[in-house]
């Protein structure tokens, strides 16, 4: 309000002064003019003047040209503060993040759609052995090359970090996590893993060591017990305890030998190669060792819907099956019956195992596979089973690509189903070079 | 650095199959780095498996050789590039060239290795073979590196390095001579073990030379057959075929 009515009043003053000296020298039109001539010439020089100040960038030296001018030159200053103030806010906010993503102990590197590299925290650089902010800008592919990654980084699947050794640190683990977001962006999220991996593998040592060791003092117990068994000299009321012993001791090698299979399957990384293995005939073979068995379910059948063959491992497939099969009959009572089938659809192949049993209570089966876990305690000890049978199934599967459903209803049985994908599945007919 | 900047060129497209060669190349370049580094390791651990695999592999080596070669031909052919874009194709065919010999290099190892595996393993490991192995890996990981980043620097530092490679391989063959002469039933083992050691020193020269097709990518100009030391103090100095400049 005040500015306005001043330049009013400035405007006023001239124009009257201007009249005063008109009327005085008799050429009112022409001072008039002149005044306002002049008034204007001051605003546009002022107008300069704001301009060449707003032009320098530098506002720390205000021009003092009065009036409105002094308004516009504050209000100037005034966005201005607000300005930097908001500036500095953003920048702290920004290095707070840059430092914390600094001092955490993971290696993070930001990579945009054309996986160059777009920001990157010291410890990535130390694990990767990158330049640092240099190699900003970098194709991570074109600095970590070894093939592995590249598989993983081309690839679609992240929903498990990739685990290698880099050249740069030949004697160190790293776990490579590529996590997605927005549109193309990754996040790569690199651990020190050699602690983890080392334990592991010493884990893995152990068990197979320690089941190997124990498995000759036990022929040699085993060997003695049957000795004894036959002797006629040994009276008789050591019969019931030798045959118990003898009896446990075949358990003891059961579970030494399913240790043994369970770390030889660990042992070996990634899936099988694929070799087409005729499951129809080895079907055939396992249902005629069972119904050979003396104490077995009334009814044993196998239903054959595909003739198709499967690309694998045949030891390990005939373990898995056999491993089923084995737990169906154990468990199903002699006027039961168990039934196999193996057929195939566009999903890939399947072979299931369906028995009339217990059945399994619903909240034990996701914890079927783990080692040594009964469903209850007497129940598999009695039948002389080593805790370890599906275990092995499930490690076979993996190592086929496939994965084991479990059904069941309590009182009614219980159906193991083995799903392999189609790239495992051999289609009958495709492919002659079977191995049979 | 001009050469980097692959982003002034009106066609994305070309951009695109500029920067697929490159990828290409270090992705090669990836490949036989494991290959070298699972010869060494089937070399000192007699790990018969391992060199299996080497010997196996080597073919995806030269196959990948072959596509990035007719991808090379193919830009030539339809784009016309020039200046610094005609120099990453002209490195990049020569680098594969020498990628695929180190490639062969590694298979040569793997077969002495398959060869080695049958015999005793000495206690040391074979010492002096690993380190230089280590070092001559170095060389390599240190020129697809400077590919990627088109570093000049580094690039140079790995003819410095080839020197000391040359010096170790001397001081093995030596050895090697030594331990003949000393033992003659060694004299099978010691044979291999110096065809290793010369496959290594091979390994050596071709990094260096992809070194020098990245000081040749990067500044036009051609350093082969030159003193490091002059190229260093006279970056620009007189060249054979260089002044490629824009």
């Amino acid at each position: 309000m005040k500015p306005r009515v001043r330049t009013v009043l400035a405007l006023a003053g001239v124009l009257a002064l201007g009249g005063v000296i008109g009327l005085i020298t008799g050429r009112v039109a022409l001072w008039l003019l002149a005044a306002l001539l002049a008034y204007t010439a001051l605003q546009l020089w002022k107008l300069h003047r704001l301009a060449e100040w707003l032009g320098k960038r530098n506002f720390s030296d205000p021009p003092s040209l009065g009036g409105v001018w002094d308004e516009i030159v504050t209000q100037v200053m005034r966005l201005n503060r607000r300005k930097r103030y908001h500036k500095q806010r953003f920048l702290a906010m920004l290095h707070e993040v840059r430092d914390s993503t600094e001092a955490l102990p993971d290696g993070v590197v930001l990579l945009n759609a054309r996986s160059e590299i777009v920001g990157l925290n010291r410890m990535a650089s130390e694990m990767l052995g990158l330049h640092g902010r240099k190699d900003i800008g970098i194709r991570i592919d074109n600095l970590l090359r070894q093939p592995e990654f590249l598989g993983y980084l081309a690839g679609s699947d992240f929903t498990s970090p990739k685990v290698l050794q880099t050249s740069t640190a030949p004697e160190t683990w790293l776990s490579l996590h590529v996590l997605p977001y927005g549109e193309g962006q990754r996040v790569l999220l690199i651990r020190n893993v050699t602690r983890e991996v080392r334990l592991d593998a010493m884990r893995k040592d152990f068990v197979a060591n320690a089941s190997h060791e124990l498995r000759s003092p036990l022929t040699v117990i085993t060997g003695y017990l049957e000795a004894l068994a036959g002797d006629e000299q040994v009276s008789e009321q050591y019969a019931a305890p030798i045959a118990e012993m003898r009896r446990q001791a075949d358990r003891m090698a059961a579970i030494i030998g399913d240790l043994l299979v369970l770390s030889r399957l660990e042992a070996k990384e990634g899936e099988v190669d694929g070799e087409a293995v005729d499951i129809v005939a080895m079907l055939a073979l396992l249902k005629k060792d069972a119904l050979a068995r003396s104490r077995r379910p009334a009814n044993v059948t196998l239903t054959i819907e595909s003739h198709s063959r499967l690309l694998g491992d045949e030891i390990e497939l005939h373990s898995a099956f056999s491993n089923l099969l084995d737990n169906a009959i154990k468990y199903t009572p002699a006027d039961g019956s168990v039934a196999m089938r193996w057929w195939a659809d566009e999903a890939g192949a399947h072979f299931s195992v369906s028995d009339t049993g217990p059945g399994i209570p619903a909240e034990a089966i996701p914890r079927l596979t783990e080692r040594f876990y009964r469903v209850d305690a007497g129940r598999s000890r009695a039948s002389g089973g080593s805790g370890l049978g599906l275990a092995i199934v499930k490690h076979v599967l993996q190592r086929h690509g496939g994965r084991l459903e479990i059904a069941s209803v309590e009182g009614r049985g219980s159906t193991f189903t083995c799903h392999f994908p189609q790239r495992r599945h051999a289609p009958p007919g495709a492919g002659s070079n079977t191995t049979h | 650095m001009e050469a980097t900047d692959l982003s002034q060129h009106i066609s994305s497209r070309f951009n695109e199959d500029l920067e697929a060669v490159r990828a290409n190349l270090l992705a090669m370049g990836g490949l036989v780095e494991e290959q070298l580094r699972k010869g060494l390791a089937a070399l000192t651990d007699a790990d018969s498996t391992l060199a299996g695999e080497v010997v196996r592999d080597d073919a995806k080596v030269n196959a990948m050789e072959v596509a990035i070669d007719r991808e090379c031909l193919r830009i030539l052919a339809t784009r016309s590039p020039a200046a610094g874009d005609l120099r990453l194709v002209i490195a990049v065919i020569k680098a594969i060239t020498d990628l695929e010999r180190i490639g062969d290099e590694a298979r040569k190892i793997a077969n002495i290795s398959l060869h080695l595996a049958t015999l005793e393993q000495p206690s040391d490991r074979y010492r002096e073979v690993r380190h230089l192995g280590r070092l001559v890996e170095h060389m390599l990981r240190s020129a697809l590196d400077a590919f990627a980043r088109m570093d000049v620097d580094a690039a140079l530092h790995i003819a410095q390095l080839d020197r000391q490679v040359d010096e170790e391989y001397e001081s093995i063959q030596r050895q090697c001579v030594t331990f003949m002469m000393e033992d003659p039933r060694q004299i099978r083992r010691m044979l291999d073990l110096s065809w290793a050691a010369r496959s290594l020193e091979r390994v050596g020269d071709h990094a260096t030379n992809i070194g020098e097709y990245v000081v040749y990518l990067v500044r036009g100009q051609d350093i082969r057959h030159r003193n490091i030391a002059e190229v260093e103090t006279h970056p620009g100095g007189s060249a054979k075929g260089g002044g490629t400049a824009r």
